[in-house]
């Protein structure tokens, strides 16, 4: 099990509204992000579900089960804290076992399932050391360790990489991956960090200033935002957004859109030296695989070109530059996506 | 602004400049350390060392003069007729059954205190580090005992538990008799423990809040999510997250009760009888105030207590070190 509902769940303290009545349907199995820019609440919205903070309106649902009002304790999540909230007194079994000792289980049953755990997370080793004494990436280990023996029904991640080092959060991400496609439990997993959303979701679900702004696929959102916000958001470097005249001299005969008010072509789908419309180079950004040039156009709009490989420019190039045919976004005057 | 506050103290650092720099130039870098520790040394010795040393001078000192070349070195029979008894246990077999029986009163005293104020204070800083209103005006109320005098805090008390004191007044109001509170032996007992646990719980509530704070609000989360009820929250997480905090508390009380004096004299004089005299008050009343005056005696036993007191300032030093290892 492990559905998960929320019908307009709101959250105020005070007269700042914090969720604007957030309706969103998790599926059993399913490994949802929520990301967001910093304060769109999207670890607000986790804390309504996880219990720990309950909503001023609106109701939250698990497997059917109305659980609006009841306790953090009583809703069968597991939640992985961001600080990893390990209690630094205990030893790493303690901190695994404690939770099951509440739950009044029998000990051989929680020698059985700390086992496992250790074994999944390759934390046997550390079981005697305390928290004090373990690295960051094996403090996430056993925070996890801790949510996995309690064989949840969902579990909650509040942005559990991010006290992590940039190799190590890659590895890490690679093995919730792995977990999550063994345990096949609901994971909800809040981070700000784009390619963490992108490579671990099944959906992901993008929040702004406390409402929903698209929830779909990783593919869906890159392919076919449902607004500028999104499209912004989502991919990286981020779309470039130019009026109908500068998309017009980047991909002539291109048919745009009555409706059209601005134009989003992503940096990777502009190709350089290819074309009418000139480039003026800025800055240049060689990363080995992929060489980013930030320029303007002969308007003055600034354009972002991500080339795939290495490529010779230097800053005061003038490039000709063109987009890809079929590969433009437009938004109305609202900022929402207009089909082509 | 800033600059013209500066100003003079630039020019007095301009002015000293020279002068210290060939002053260092002769003392050295050990002279230079000597010469700035030199104040700080001089009323350290004046205040503490030389009396110190007085105070053993005296120790080994006899008869009842109070100046130093005028008294006869006797050796340790000060000592000697403080601990020589038939029964510690039993103040009358005691050569000097009046110390013996501060040392049980203290005893007694630090027992109850202890206990009770560490308990008050816990108790104190677990609700005011909860979600009250007004936090804030509760930490000042349960912490400003502390500011008072602990002349003035027994002045308070006695005003209120003497024979026409406040608390009589409103029992005969409400059609009871009046209770001589401060001449009961059991009462003045209970009262100056009660006072000075009073007087003192903000003091170490702030200690035990300060380590609560400490203590990370999603641990609780976490174990919250762990289904753990608050009772056992407290035994598993915080008493032990606690203990360290708890331990110097319970050092630091200890070391005052034992030096109880003040407000309890002020309160009850160390009555009824003697059933309120703690040691401190038997030295001072030993060493200056009784018809008897012995100021070896005194000197003498407050050594005994000074001992006591090393022996907890260096358990609570310990503790404090191991604390700042964890």
């Amino acid at each position: 099990m492990g559905h998960i509902r929320l019908e307009v769940v709101r959250k105020t303290y005070g007269p700042l509204e914090v969720l604007k009545g957030i309706d969103l349907s998790i599926e059993k199995g399913e490994f949802v992000v929520f990301v967001g820019p910093s304060g769109c609440g999207k670890s607000t919205l986790l804390r309504q579900i996880s219990g720990l903070d309950r909503p001023s309106s609106g109701r939250i649902e698990i497997d059917g089960r109305d659980v609006t009002d009841v306790g953090a304790a009583d809703r069968g999540l597991a939640m992985v804290f961001q600080s990893y909230a390990l209690y630094p007194h205990m030893t790493v079994r303690d901190n695994l076992a404690f939770g099951l000792q509440n739950n009044r289980m029998p000990k051989a049953e929680i020698a059985s399932r700390i086992a496992e755990a250790a074994r999944m997370l390759e934390i046997g080793h550390l079981m005697t050391r305390r928290p004090g004494q373990l690295s960051g990436g094996q403090r996430q280990r056993v925070a996890i360790g801790r949510a996995v023996v309690r064989d949840p029904t969902a579990f909650l991640l509040d942005e559990p990489l991010s006290n992590l080092d940039a190799e190590l959060r890659v590895s890490m991400r690679a093995e919730l991956a792995a977990l999550h496609a063994r345990l096949k439990t609901t994971m909800i997993y809040v981070t700000h960090d784009q390619v963490e959303a992108m490579t671990l979701a099944d959906r992901i679900v993008v929040l702004r200033d406390g409402a929903i702004e698209q929830v779909a696929t990783p593919m869906e959102l890159f392919n076919r935002p449902a607004n500028r916000f999104v499209a912004g958001f989502i991919g990286a470097p981020r779309m470039n957004f130019l009026d109908v005249a500068d998309a017009a001299a980047l991909a002539p005969g291109q048919a745009m859109p009555g409706a059209a008010a601005s134009v989003g072509v992503r940096p990777q789908n502009l190709r350089p030296g290819d074309g009418e419309a000139a480039m003026t180079v800025d800055l240049v950004e060689a990363l080995g695989t992929e060489t980013v040039l930030h320029g303007r156009l002969a308007s003055g709009s600034r354009v972002i070109v991500a080339h795939a490989g290495q490529m010779a420019a230097r800053r005061g190039d003038v490039l000709a530059v063109a987009a890809e045919a079929g590969k433009l976004h437009f938004f109305d005057a609202a900022d929402r996506r207009v089909e082509a | 602004m800033g600059a013209v506050l500066a100003a003079p103290a630039g020019l007095l650092a301009h002015l000293f400049d020279a002068p210290m720099r060939l002053w260092q130039r002769i003392a050295g870098r050990g002279g230079m350390i000597a010469f700035f520790l030199a104040p700080n040394m001089a009323i350290f010795g004046l205040f503490v060392i030389v009396p110190l040393g007085l105070n053993v001078a005296y120790a080994l000192s006899g008869g009842t003069a109070l100046f130093l070349p005028q008294r006869s070195y006797v050796g340790a029979a000060n000592f000697e007729r403080l601990l020589t008894c038939g029964d510690h246990m039993d103040p009358a077999t005691c050569r000097d059954d009046l110390f013996w029986i501060a040392v049980w009163n203290t005893v007694r005293f630090v027992g109850l205190q202890v206990v009770v104020l560490v308990g008050v204070a816990m108790v104190t800083a677990l609700i005011l580090n909860g979600k009250i209103r007004a936090r804030g005006f509760w930490r000042a109320v349960f912490f400003f005992p502390v500011l008072l005098s602990p002349v003035v805090v027994g002045l308070i008390w006695k005003w209120i538990f003497q024979r026409q004191g406040l608390l009589n007044w409103v029992m005969v109001e409400l059609g009871m008799d009046p209770v001589n509170w401060l001449t009961d032996r059991t009462w003045a007992f209970l009262f100056s423990v009660g006072i000075s646990v009073w007087a003192h719980a903000g003091f170490y509530a702030l200690i035990l809040l300060a380590g609560l704070q400490a203590i990370p609000r999603d641990i609780y989360e976490a174990a919250e999510m762990d289904r753990t009820s608050p009772g056992r929250a407290f035994r598993r997480i915080t008493l032990p997250l606690l203990w360290p905090n708890l331990l110097v508390v319970i050092v630091l009380a200890l070391i005052r009760a034992v030096q109880v004096f003040d407000e309890v004299y002020v309160l009850t004089g160390g009555g009824p009888g003697t059933s309120t005299m703690y040691l401190t008050q038997y030295i001072y009343e030993t060493g200056f105030a009784s018809s008897l005056r012995n100021p070896g005696v005194a000197a003498a036993a407050s050594l005994l207590m000074g001992g006591v007191l090393v022996v907890l300032t260096i358990a609570q030093l310990g503790l404090t070190r191991w604390r700042d290892r964890q």
